[in-house]
């Protein structure tokens, strides 16, 4: 930030982030400016080293890149989105007229619009306690360095680099009538009729979400292996020296230990379980489940949107600002109630 | 029919994003201003009067992902035109055929560049007639379809700029249709494999038996009805569309009921995989683990479960295609188009028709990498379609493919993915029991309506 400092220095105006650059009412020409600065890049206060020689547009050049793909990808198709959600425009283009709140109103009024809604919310609502949970488990499991830990490191990290598609296969054998887990059951005389995984609205959903927990474990736990190296190992001796068990250990030492990164994975699942698509589609079909009913949001999008005949880009993109503002709902929410805690 | 249903998608992007262009594009028009699509062309490309002239100058030729496996088959025909013709000259170029095809075929013929003859699906045939990118062969040829079967010939019919319904198209090849099923099911079931049903509502009645015999181990075919809809409603003569193809009509029909309420009863009864409703499972594979008695319906498939199955594929039969009300299959084939802003028209349309001679058509067809069949009359009445050896399953296929050719038309339903999702969800309701097959038929109808009205 030091070169930020230089470039800035004779700016009344505010630095914060998002503040506009400075240069409209009460600096001399921006080239006089500029051909100032480069000539005198006279020390100021809190600038010194490398900074000092740096060119003002040097860190933006650097960080041209980034802005260029963050709005061409980013900013504009999401400004896009918010315009194209008043028309009645195709997926494919062409004239559109402008339909004002039309699309909105549609989609209050539209039952499977709720479904859809409902199914997105409840993902959220069980995936990310469990994938706040779960990989904090599995992390505490093979934090410790003992000999073949590697393997199983790997072992539960391998998931995440496997394909959806493909994990999504493994899972419709698993879970088939006749599939592994039914077959163990039965054999085990636990259930005598196959339980219907894939053929119950409900039990497709469930199975969707045990998929996500499964496949993102991995990841997580990477996370967690981190935050935990930076736990203090004396606390834990400390602890264990008081007569605290494993278990208080874990609730009193490693969690708030790793609160942050709870927190961090909280929010990362939270958005992700709110953007499902692929386990849907593998576990309940094209169709998102016998009736659609385990449509989510996004698989609702594609339906209504995407479709380059029968699609409407309009009302496709006004679902996609509602998902949007759900997004943002549950992260704000989830953000207040961590202040909250830690106040 | 997943690619089918690819290739009207696409067909949609075409017509679509010339639409968008905003290309007032006109066909061939006798008042002799010679453009097409908006190119200049030859005058005698468009307009009356049948197209003569020599044979000679260059032309390009566009295949669709076929110059891996097939080079020197097409080297071969080129060869021998060039021979016939030695002042012509043809430039093979083969297109990968993705996902952006017929938007990029589109987009070469708005830049007056369409090849001189080219390979095309039924949905880029609709977008290059409609504005008027391929020779009229009524006009321009009108014996063109003499070598073709009849049944075919009439039904490749589409509309130019005017809506008038032209031949702008040479059929060529296409994969077929017949039944399958695995005999030694058939019998456990106490049904006869010479006897396979002639009715679509006859596989059902069938279909029962399976699902009573089985005790659960082997099932009739999958429940999705996605993988039935909407050729079973096609065959059994169901209007499916409205005449101006702006609503749907196929829930008016008492058949349909029918059609669902057999659907249902067939998977309550488990004649259907109960996992299989909503699944994407793919029934070759379910029935290459011999656990459905009727497979499916693409000669290609024989093949696929020689190679994969071999115990399955002994056990297999092949039948006609259930006929039902229809009284024929459908099967929409490759063409072969003829570009009107060729600089040599007359040496493109001879080239095109030199392609799809029956000679050439069926020496293709010969080549033992490929299952498909041609289109002209010649090629399919040949020993290699009529004379079967052995009780080789993919031998009789080809016998019987062939014969139904001569019947078959190209004017195959497609429905669009989303509407195909919206109809068969409801479906599905109907089947788990959560509707009555009427009230689903109503649903699936009317979000399908709302579907068509909200894409135009």
């Amino acid at each position: 930030m030091a070169q930020h400092t230089v470039d800035q220095a004779p700016v009344p105006a505010p630095l914060g982030k998002g503040a506009p650059r400075p240069g409209s009412v009460p600096e001399p020409p921006g080239r006089l400016r500029r051909a100032l600065r480069s000539v005198t890049p006279g020390p100021t206060a809190d600038a010194g080293g490398a900074a000092l020689y740096r060119r003002w547009w040097l860190p933006w050049l650097w960080m041209l890149p980034a802005i260029v793909g963050t709005t061409v990808f980013g900013v504009f198709p999401f400004l896009n989105t918010i315009l194209v959600s008043f028309t009645d425009a195709k997926p494919l283009g062409g004239a559109y007229d402008v339909v004002g709140l039309d699309n909105y109103t549609r989609m209050l009024g539209d039952s499977d619009f709720w479904l859809a809604t409902r199914n997105s919310i409840l993902y959220a609502l069980i995936v990310v306690p469990l994938m706040v949970m779960l990989p904090l488990l599995l992390a505490v499991l093979v934090e410790k360095n003992l000999p073949g830990i590697g393997f199983f490191r790997s072992a539960f990290y391998t998931p995440v680099l496997a394909s959806s598609v493909v994990v999504g296969l493994s899972w419709q054998w698993l879970l088939s009538d006749q599939g592994l887990v039914n077959t163990w059951l039965q054999k085990a005389h636990i259930i005598r009729d196959a339980i219907p995984f894939l053929s119950d609205s409900w039990l497709i959903l469930l199975s969707a979400m045990g998929l996500t927990v499964w496949k993102g474990l991995g990841w997580y736990m990477i996370f967690y292996l981190a935050a935990l190296g930076n736990v203090p190992k004396e606390l834990h001796e400390a602890a264990a020296v008081d007569g605290a068990g494993a278990v208080r250990r874990f609730r009193h030492i490693t969690v708030p230990g790793v609160r942050t990164s709870m927190m961090l994975v909280g929010t990362l699942t939270g958005i992700g379980s709110l953007r499902v698509f692929t386990e849907i589609y593998m576990l309940g079909g094209a169709t998102g489940g016998p009736g659609g009913a385990d449509r989510t949001l996004p698989f609702y999008i594609r339906d209504v949107g995407l479709d380059p005949l029968t699609g409407n880009a309009g009302y496709g993109a006004a679902v996609s600002v509602a998902l949007f503002a759900l997004t943002l709902g549950l992260t704000l929410l989830a953000q207040r109630l961590t202040k909250e805690d830690e106040g | 029919m997943r690619a089918r249903r690819l290739t009207r998608t696409l067909t949609c992007i075409a017509a679509l994003s010339l639409a968008a262009a905003g290309c007032g594009l006109s066909g061939g028009s006798d008042d002799g201003d010679a453009t097409a699509g908006g190119c200049k062309v030859d005058k005698a490309n468009v307009g009356s009067g049948e197209l003569s002239g020599d044979v000679k100058g260059s032309i390009t030729f566009q295949t669709t992902n076929l110059k891996k496996d097939f080079g020197d088959y097409f080297n071969g025909v080129i060869a021998a035109f060039e021979k016939e013709h030695p002042d012509a000259k043809v430039k093979w170029i083969d297109d990968p055929g993705d996902a952006t095809f017929t938007q990029r075929l589109v987009a070469d013929a708005q830049g007056c560049t369409l090849p001189d003859v080219v390979n095309i699906n039924v949905n880029t045939a609709i977008a290059l007639t409609r504005n008027g990118y391929l020779l009229d062969l009524d006009k321009k040829a009108p014996d063109a379809g003499e070598p073709f079967v009849p049944a075919l010939w009439k039904s490749s019919l589409y509309a130019d700029a005017s809506g008038t319904e032209v031949h702008s198209v040479l059929p060529w090849y296409s994969g077929g249709i017949v039944q399958t099923f695995n005999t030694e099911l058939m019998k456990k079931a106490g049904l006869d494999p010479a006897k396979p049903p002639t009715t679509v509502l006859g596989l059902f009645d069938d279909a029962e038996k399976v699902a009573r015999a089985s005790g659960g181990k082997y099932y009739a075919f999958l429940a999705n009805p996605q993988l039935r809809i909407p050729a079973d409603w096609q065959q059994m003569g169901i209007q499916i569309f409205s005449a101006d193809g702006k609503s749907f009509t196929f829930a008016d029909d008492p058949k349909t009921v029918r059609w669902v309420e057999a659907m249902t009863k067939l998977y309550k009864a488990g004649g259907m995989p109960r996992d299989s409703l909503s699944s994407t499972q793919d029934p070759a594979n379910v029935y290459g683990q011999a656990k459905l008695v009727y497979g499916p319906t693409n000669p290609n498939f024989l093949r696929f479960i020689q190679q994969n199955n071999p115990t399955v594929y002994k056990k297999t039969g092949v039948a006609r295609f259930m006929l039902d009300d229809l009284g024929h299959t459908v099967g929409a084939p490759q063409y072969i188009g003829t570009a009107s802003t060729s600089k040599n028209a007359v040496t493109a349309l001879a080239f095109a028709q030199f392609l799809t001679n029956a000679k050439n058509q069926l020496e293709w067809a010969k080549d033992p990498n490929v299952v498909i069949f041609p289109s002209t009359t010649a090629s399919l009445d040949d020993p290699f379609f009529q004379s079967v050896k052995g009780t080789d399953p993919f031998a009789e296929a080809r016998k019987i493919v062939a014969s139904d050719r001569k019947t078959a038309t190209a004017d195959e339903v497609a429905l669009t993915p989303g509407e195909l999702n919206a109809i068969s969800a409801q479906i599905q309701l109907a089947m788990q029991g959560k509707k009555s097959a009427e009230d689903a038929l109503e649903d699936a109808q009317s979000k399908g309506n709302e579907l068509i009205e909200q894409g135009s």
